[in-house]
């Protein structure tokens, strides 16, 4: 165990240390060095012999040089004070004639991050910035960087920042990459490092020189830099055209992404490029490196969003085979999903069969829901391949598939008659609480076509004491009284016993809530309760939500490379915000569970939900982020573009208010606190062409009413009306749920 | 950029840790550094046990291979029982990262060896070395094993001389990066090596599902000066080309091109007169390096067919029929050949009959393991096996993996042939014909999987 005994360890290592014979044999000084690192590496506190390593730091061994340094790295934050004994040594190390001797000083002594270092280590970067071996110019230069950050948010050195500017210029390309790298840790306040033409041009005539690293780096740095010219924009192009096919998969996507992005106006190059990129992607999906291959097929999946048929002739490249782990696996049947067309669908859908039979559960059910979502196009190859799958009987199948014929039967009506046809025995093989759920609810929205759907609810009526998830309960009494509407005969009896089981004995005060609220409803009269519980049984326009069409590729561009395609972006998006992550409440239901809540959804937010697809013409760009100066100063500088009045009744809920801008892509910049008179809020949004919408609500509670000013920094009305008419819908919706 | 790289053994117990960047050493960062009495430090020590517990000890199989934990991405890459992690707060391209993680591994094996917890617990010293040069404040450095070597101490325990200090300013004040100056050798010598993966995916019928071969050219040159080379192979575009006046002797060998689907080179081939005239000419690295790595996809000798036959007798027994054909010239030989037949999970018992090589059946591994050492081509070999079952009341049907194959066989099975390697060094006396060169080809069986 690395945490007993550490004090004697200390105590021995510390007398071998001041062992004034071991000190004078070299080789077996560096043995208790070594000792003491390994220690250190294993978990021991070893900072009780600080005092002897500084000590031991005055020798010409390089070998004990760099241990005795890596030791002081990790302890010199909890010893400051003993670390400043260390100084004198490393400032001497600096002048070494040896250039590794002073490279390996000065990193180190940069490495200190102790409070106070900073005056010591000012002159030493300065001097080695001007060294004349590279080695340590490439430790200065990131030097720079380190000083800054252990300044903190101080004040930025102009001179320095010039010097770093001028070493862009340097021979060693590892430090110009290094100058870059540390302009912009320096610069970060102001936006990073500047890249004008001239230094433009100048990196991407030393690309070439450059390694892996350093041209995947360069890539990156150069999409900040706007071409003045068309012409210069593919002269520039022409030039990075061979990174396109880099050995190193990284610099063949950063240099994808720069095309792309450059390219943003010319729709027709992107394509091209993604065209001639085909290759190395297939490449790296099918490399035996599997990292790579995951990182490669999130990218795939990327470009297919926009372009579906662009690696269809390729399909059998996302075959999975046997021995691939797991999450390659899971992102090829993604893939497959998605490339499948009238040509290859049929291979396919084969394929996935196979997939849907694997020994992984996980990867079973995968498949299971990738031909679900096949089904949306391909509905009837693909409901004959799911009721196959039901007869084998299997649980974890059998819930999967009845869950993908739930969320089916909602988008698709057509494939109803099939699935119905299907579902019955499929009881005997359900045992969790998602696949019960979809059934049952199968049974009530189309119980009239299922002829022993009253029996098979009489079953789990009759079991319903010994089921232990509420949800299956709640989702029963809603089915039962759905088939009760369209069969009464069968089913009087036991909704009646349900009921009286419900209000009676139920535990549960949630499923005790819907029992009562059903009984009452009951009482009121048939009529109202065909009123209430007679929603639409299906909803093909969902589909449009679901898969937008092919999305634009300037509208993904700006993630290519970043780790949001690996992530997927929702979930980037929680993880860059903390503060998104737990607003994502109950407003906007997942659609896999949509159909299960069935009636429950409240009548106005399914407007919200409908109203998405017709701003589709004029497209928000989603996190736009503006600072609240920003704002002011843009605000200020603008004229009133047009002017409403809203009718409103009561208080404003923030949170909800502010949840359903963003999903219509408008952030909220301020609001008042609630219950402020007047009540006021500060909106922003900008759209794909880069035309930004400033927005004012005011709300006197008085007279019941909610003024809108927009504001807009381009003037072009049709667009202004179509955000206009987005804000309307969106407060009108709030308002209606308010009153 | 990269905030610090950890190495674990398959425990979870933290082999290597480096902290780079304090943005993630405030959450999460190395070992367990320090005594529990430093709550800061306590605070480092979660993360890492929630890598642990989230990654290495999950019961299911891994999600990703980029987890994030508390914010923070874990890129994490598995050699036998080691993990490496690169660990970061930034939105960092996920490829490169992963190619970090991979040089670091290349650089590990080239001066230990194998990647294992052994090999790493006795060079750590070395290791820490060679993180502080690979990467400085989370940036990639210098990572060419080759040029690395000026740097690095250990096992080096000589102080440096004169000469070799200057080595340092000359290499990296030289304008190719990849090669230092004045290297001399007795005898110039050269060794290069085809190496392929083959990959199939092979149907129960006998179709072809998918099928690639990715192919890497590895040179080993000993040579002195700044040697200038040439490399030549039978690409179908070269061989198009010059096909008016050498048409006839292509022909009469039988050597037929190849086309190339796609390919890399290392970075000191000259890429503008690849795309120009498609003739690889370059200054090599001194030592090992990949020269290029391509991949095709048409025209692939597959070096063995295999026939699988299962016939299910009743509930309890099965019957397995496995024919594998060799299909290559009988004057080579096939090594290490090495059959792999799934048996359902209740297998009670197995009798095999095989006709060459030795078969097991491995209870542990739920397969029968049928092992050839040499095969010549044009052969066909077969292996017969009663698979007794036990009965169960499991509904489940058996899945049947598929039946996966190894072997290594002495030519390309993409077809490609080496033509020439030209070496001019104009300012050392000595010309191409004093190099001594030697050629190997060696094609492995990469995913070679038939369904049965």
């Amino acid at each position: 165990m690395p945490y007993l005994g550490s004090e004697d360890v200390v105590k021995e290592l510390k007398k071998a240390l001041c062992n004034p014979h071991i000190q004078a044999d070299r080789l077996r000084y560096r043995n208790v060095i070594q000792r003491v690192i390994r220690h250190m590496t294993q978990g021991l506190d070893m900072s009780g012999v600080f005092m002897e390593m500084v000590k031991a730091s005055a020798t010409v061994d390089i070998v004990q040089k760099k241990l005795v340094y890596l030791y002081m790295c990790t302890y010199a934050p909890l010893k400051p004070d003993l670390a400043l004994l260390a100084i004198n040594t490393l400032c001497k190390d600096c002048s070494d004639p040896n250039p590794m001797v002073r490279g390996l000083a000065l990193r180190s002594m940069c490495s200190l991050r102790m409070p106070g270092v900073q005056e010591y280590i000012q002159q030493p970067i300065l001097n080695g910035l001007r060294d004349k071996a590279s080695y340590v110019r490439r430790v200065a230069v990131l030097g720079c960087a380190k000083m800054h950050n252990l300044h903190g948010d101080s004040e930025v050195d102009g001179a320095l920042v010039n010097e770093l500017y001028s070493l862009l210029r340097d021979q060693d390309p590892i430090v110009v990459v290094n100058c870059l790298r540390s302009l912009e840790e320096i610069l970060k306040q102001e936006g990073g490092v500047v890249i004008n033409k001239p230094i433009a041009h100048h990196l991407l005539n030393r690309m070439s020189k450059l390694d892996q690293w350093g041209q995947a780096e360069v890539l990156n740095f150069l999409l900040r830099y706007q071409p003045r010219s068309e012409e210069e924009l593919f002269d520039i192009l022409n030039l990075l055209d061979s990174f396109l096919k880099s050995s190193s998969p990284g610099v063949v996507m950063g240099a994808t992404k720069l095309f792309l992005i450059l390219a943003k106006k010319f729709p027709h190059v992107q394509t091209d490029v993604l065209v001639r990129v085909k290759g190395p992607l297939l490449a790296a999906c099918s490399s035996e490196s599997r990292e790579l291959c995951f990182a490669a097929l999130c990218h795939v999946r990327q470009i297919l969003h926009s372009l579906p048929g662009h690696f269809s002739s390729h399909y059998k490249k996302f075959f999975c085979s046997y021995s691939e782990p797991h999450y390659i696996k899971l992102q090829k049947v993604e893939v497959l999903c998605e490339l499948v067309n009238d040509e290859n669908v049929q291979q396919v859908l084969e394929e996935l069969r196979g997939y849907c039979t694997d020994v992984s559960a996980d990867f079973s059910q995968a498949a299971i829901f990738a031909i679900g979502g096949i089904a949306r196009t391909y509905t009837d190859q693909c409901v004959q391949i799911l009721t196959e799958l039901l007869g084998l009987r299997q649980e974890h199948i059998t819930t999967v598939v009845v869950q993908t014929f739930r969320d089916l039967v909602w988008l698709c009506p057509q494939c109803t008659e099939a699935v119905c046809q299907a579902l019955p025995g499929c009881e005997e093989n359900i045992q969790d609480s998602e696949g019960k759920q979809a059934l049952i609810w199968l049974l009530g929205v189309h119980g009239e076509r299922i002829p022993n759907a009253p029996y098979v609810l009489e079953d789990f009526v009759e079991n319903v004491k010994s089921e232990t998830f509420p949800a299956v309960k709640m989702e029963l009494l809603t089915a039962l009284l759905r088939l009760f509407l369209s069969r009464p005969a069968e089913c009087q009896d036991m909704l009646g016993r349900l009921l009286y089981y419900c209000i009676e004995e139920e535990k549960d005060m949630a499923v005790r809530d819907r029992g009562l609220f059903y009984y009452r409803l009951l009482l009121v009269g048939i009529d109202e309760v065909k009123r209430i519980l007679c929603s639409p049984k299906s909803d093909p326009s969902l589909g449009l939500l679901e898969d937008p069409a092919e999305r634009p590729v300037n509208s993904w561009a700006s993630d290519f490379n970043t780790l949001v395609p690996v992530y997927g972006r929702a979930r980037w998006a929680t993880i860059s915000k903390c503060q998104g992550a737990k607003q994502h409440g109950p407003e906007l239901p997942n659609t896999a569970s949509f159909a299960t809540s069935g009636s429950l959804i409240p009548e106005e937010n399914k407007e919200t939900i409908q109203e998405l697809p017709d701003s589709g013409a004029l497209m928000l760009v989603p996190n736009l982020q503006l600072t609240a100066e920003y704002f002011e100063k843009t605000w200020l500088s603008l004229k009133v573009a047009h002017q409403q009045v809203l009718p409103w009744q009561g208080a404003v809920h923030a949170d909800t208010l502010q949840m359903a801008l963003q999903v219509v892509n408008i952030q909220t910049i301020a609001m008042s606190r609630a219950g402020a008179r007047p009540w006021k809020a500060y909106l922003s949004a900008q759209d794909d062409t880069g035309c930004l919408f400033l927005t004012e609500l005011l709300l006197e509670p008085e007279n019941s009413e909610i003024q809108i000013s927009v504001k807009q920094n381009e003037a072009r009305t049709e667009t202004l009306n179509s955000f206009i008419s987005v804000l309307e819908t969106v407060i009108g919706t709030i308002g209606d749920i308010k009153s | 950029m990269i905030g610090g790289l950890f190495i674990y053994n398959h425990k979870g117990e933290v082999l290597i840790s480096r902290v780079y960047r304090d943005d993630i050493g405030s959450q999460i960062a190395g070992s367990a550094l320090f005594s529990s009495s430093r709550p800061f430090l306590e605070e480092r020590r979660n993360a890492v046990d929630a890598f642990r517990v989230n990654v290495i000890h999950a019961r299911q199989q891994v999600r990703s291979p980029v987890t994030n934990i508390a914010r923070t991405s874990f890129f994490h890459v598995k050699r036998s029982n080691i993990w490496l992690a690169a660990v970061t707060k930034q939105n960092v391209n996920a490829a490169m990262v992963f190619e970090f993680l991979y040089k670091m591994c290349d650089v590990m094996a080239a001066y230990f060896g194998k990647i294992s917890e052994e090999n790493i617990k006795n060079n750590f010293v070395l290791i820490y070395e060679l993180l502080d040069e690979i990467l400085d404040f989370g940036y990639p450095q210098n990572s060419e094993t080759g040029a690395l070597k000026t740097f690095i101490t250990q096992q080096g325990i000589k102080s440096q001389t004169k000469e070799e200090q200057s080595q340092i300013t000359s290499q990296v004040t030289g304008q190719i990066g990849w090669r230092r100056e004045g290297i001399k050798y007795r005898r110039n010598e050269l060794f290069l090596d085809v190496l392929e993966s083959v990959n199939l995916l092979m149907s129960p019928q006998g179709q072809v599902l998918s099928a690639h071969v990715s192919g890497r050219v590895v040179m080993k040159s000993y040579l002195s000066g700044m040697p200038e080379c040439k490399f030549g192979m039978n690409d179908k575009i070269v061989i198009e080309k010059q096909g008016k006046g050498t048409a006839d002797e292509t022909s009469k060998s039988g050597k037929q091109s190849i086309a190339i689907d796609d390919c890399t080179f290392h970075q000191c081939v000259r890429l503008s007169k690849f795309d120009s005239e498609r003739s690889i000419s370059f200054i090599p690295p001194d030592g090992e390096f990949e020269l290029m790595r391509y991949r095709t996809t048409k025209d692939i000798i597959l070096p063995f067919r295999v026939i699988p036959l299962v016939r299910e007798v009743g509930r309890t027994k099965l019957e397995v029929k496995v024919v594998i054909k060799s299909n290559f010239k009988p004057s080579l030989l096939a090594q290490k050949i090495e059959v792999r037949i799934p048996t359902p999970l209740n297998t009670s018992g197995v009798q095999v009959i095989c006709m060459k090589g030795k078969a097991k059946y491995k209870a542990s591994e739920n397969a029968i393991v049928w092992k050839i050492k040499r095969m010549a081509g044009m052969k066909e070999s077969q292996i017969s096996a009663e698979i007794e079952l036990l009965p169960t009341n499991d509904k489940k049907k058996w899945a049947r993996p598929p039946i996966s194959m190894n072997f290594e066989v002495p030519f390309a099975p993409s077809g490609l042939k080496v033509r020439y390697l030209k070496v001019f060094e104009p300012k050392l006396n000595y010309s191409d014909h004093d190099v001594i060169k030697w050629v190997r080809y060696i094609g492995r069986s990469g995913i070679y999987e038939t369904r049965c």
